[in-house]
């Protein structure tokens, strides 16, 4: 992206938060009557006082942003990160499942897709399965994985990220399938006129051609990652990470804690989507993309 | 004594079987080209001309009758490197740079002097101090040059192209006929050329093979005995018309201009 292009956008994405900004204090108001209307009431009600009121209760049912990002600010700038309380720890451990789990998916799915392109067999037989695992609600299977590792002993961060891989090497394998056999008849006619073996045609031409297809793939598969883990972490009553801070905000009613998480899980996701384009832009340069 | 046949095709057939029914794409080819050779096969679309060079270059398998390539059979001779290909596009590998590009065949043949003769083929076609651009830095012409030299960085004794001038203008084009030629007078090698443009292989042959469409064969095979170190100017003299003249004569008997 050029330089303009970030200038050009600063305005229509301000403006589309200040108007989010604003239905969801419009919203805090109405939601919230149920719980603010007495004390509303006792307060001799009025429009600042219903203000006041519903912007700042302890258990809203939905928080105003700024008690978001107070709850957000304090657990990530007050409390000492190694700390069961600080927003960071959990971010910490819902992190670094997903990134265990997106590089063993990432390696799952670039493996079945090499494998799919050079077998018809494969192709034919594995291609089916595949698709049908994506089919499966991933929130119908992770309690079983999470059971059947922890019966052999696998608990905490690996069974999470296993979740993460199940779900993120499927866009991979998809896009890398297309990605390998993106190269032109003529560039494979030239490999052939070399004599040049399978391995070599994979490495010099196949992968290079399929790097574009790979980070597009990757931005999808490493947001989904993210999902797995939380999904990972929410059945088995975990004690820590983004999930069990969403799992425990639900049961004691602090949805201002449910809704921090959450602010939490889209910050980690947009960096992490933002992580991958950075690479490809820097993989891009090497391999002599315009600019 | 006839010189040692790089080519040699006895009674050579190709048939494309399709869901339409069978495509005779080769039929009856008796052709025989020798060391130091420039042959061109030209003739319309479908008449089989790179069908038979990809037979050549083992890229199709023939369906009936012989073939030998430096003695060998297609598939030997490629397995044994014994040709250079240029395609109708340059076929660059974009996220190589061309010395990267040049120096692929040379990466999968594992040589030794790879870097020297990535340097000396470059000169050959001109465009030293273009080793670090990538290919869409180039122009068109630029490019084809740049996969010609890669085709000569193998050092091959044969060179088989494809229309390689084709997809380009005719100020490049001829710019690029008359280094071609000079090349060729300069390296030895005996060169297969497709092309449909009669100038051009009058210009670049010592013998020019007119083929015809449905089914491919040869209708005509001239010697041109042009002299060696011609220039674009001899398109003008009578010899040049005659042979030009007898091309497009062999072309109307295999009924190439009609529909």
């Amino acid at each position: 992206m050029k330089t303009e292009g970030r200038k050009s956008s600063v305005v229509p994405v301000t403006v589309v938060c200040v108007i989010i900004l604003v239905a969801w204090y419009i919203a805090a108001i109405f939601m919230n009557a149920v719980v603010a209307e007495p004390k509303i009431e006792a307060l001799g009600g009025g429009f600042a006082n219903t203000v006041n009121v519903s912007w700042s209760l302890d258990r809203p049912v939905i928080p105003a942003p700024h008690q978001v990002v107070v709850e957000v600010w304090k657990t990530v700038f007050t409390i000492a990160p190694w700390k069961v309380r600080s927003l960071l720890y959990h971010v910490w451990v819902t992190l670094s499942s997903t990134l265990l789990g997106f590089v063993l998916g990432t390696l799952l799915g670039i493996g079945l897709a090499v494998a799919i392109v050079h077998s018809r067999l494969l192709s034919k037989s594995l291609m089916p399965w595949i698709i049908a695992s994506q089919t499966i609600p991933i929130l119908a299977i992770a309690p079983m994985v999470i059971v059947v590792l922890g019966s052999i002993g696998l608990t905490g961060l690996v069974p999470k990220s296993i979740i993460s891989m199940y779900l993120c090497f499927f866009p991979v394998t998809i896009g890398m399938v297309k990605g390998l056999t993106s190269p032109d008849p003529m560039q494979l006619d030239l490999m052939r006129t070399y004599n040049a073996s399978v391995s070599q045609v994979l490495w010099k031409l196949r992968f290079p051609a399929a790097m574009p297809f790979l980070f597009a793939s990757l931005k999808v598969a490493v947001a989904i990652a993210l999902t797995g883990a939380i999904v990972g972490e929410l059945p088995t009553g975990a004690q820590s990470g983004i999930g069990s801070r969403m799992l425990a905000g639900s049961y004691y009613g602090q949805t201002i804690q449910i809704w921090s998480a959450l602010v939490a899980a889209s910050a980690v996701a947009a960096a992490l989507v933002y992580g991958v384009g950075a690479i490809e832009r820097i993989v891009n340069r090497q391999m002599g993309a315009r600019a | 004594m006839a010189a040692q046949a790089v080519i040699d095709a006895r009674d050579l057939s190709l048939t494309f079987t399709t869901a339409d029914g069978p495509v005779y794409a080769l039929q009856g080819i008796n052709l025989t080209v020798n060391d130091g050779d420039f042959v061109s096969f030209i003739g319309p679309s479908g008449c089989g001309k790179t069908t038979l060079l990809r037979v050549i270059a083992d890229l199709e398998q023939a369906t009936a009758g012989t073939i030998s390539v430096n003695g060998m059979s297609p598939a030997q001779a490629r397995m044994a490197r014994a040709y250079g290909y240029v395609f109708q596009a340059p076929a660059l590998y974009p996220w190589r740079t061309v010395e990267k590009n040049v120096g692929l065949p040379l990466e999968i043949m594992g040589t030794a002097d790879a870097a020297s003769r990535v340097k000396r083929n470059l000169e050959l076609v001109n465009l030293a101090g273009f080793e670090k651009k990538f290919p869409w830095q180039l122009s068109g012409g630029m490019q084809q040059r740049v996969s010609i030299a890669r085709a000569l960085a193998v050092e091959p004794k044969l060179l088989l192209m494809d229309e390689p001038f084709g997809a380009l203008d005719e100020i490049v084009r001829d710019k690029l006929n008359q280094q071609l030629l000079e090349l060729w007078a300069a390296t030895k090698k005996t060169v297969v050329f497709v092309t449909h443009s009669i100038p051009e292989a009058v210009f670049l042959s010592s013998k020019i093979v007119v083929m015809s469409p449905r089914p491919g064969r040869i209708i005509d095979v001239i010697e041109t005995n042009l002299p060696a170190n011609r220039t674009l100017d001899i398109r003008e003299t009578p010899e040049f018309l005659k042979i030009a003249h007898r091309v497009r004569e062999g072309l109307k008997a295999g009924h190439s201009y009609e529909d």
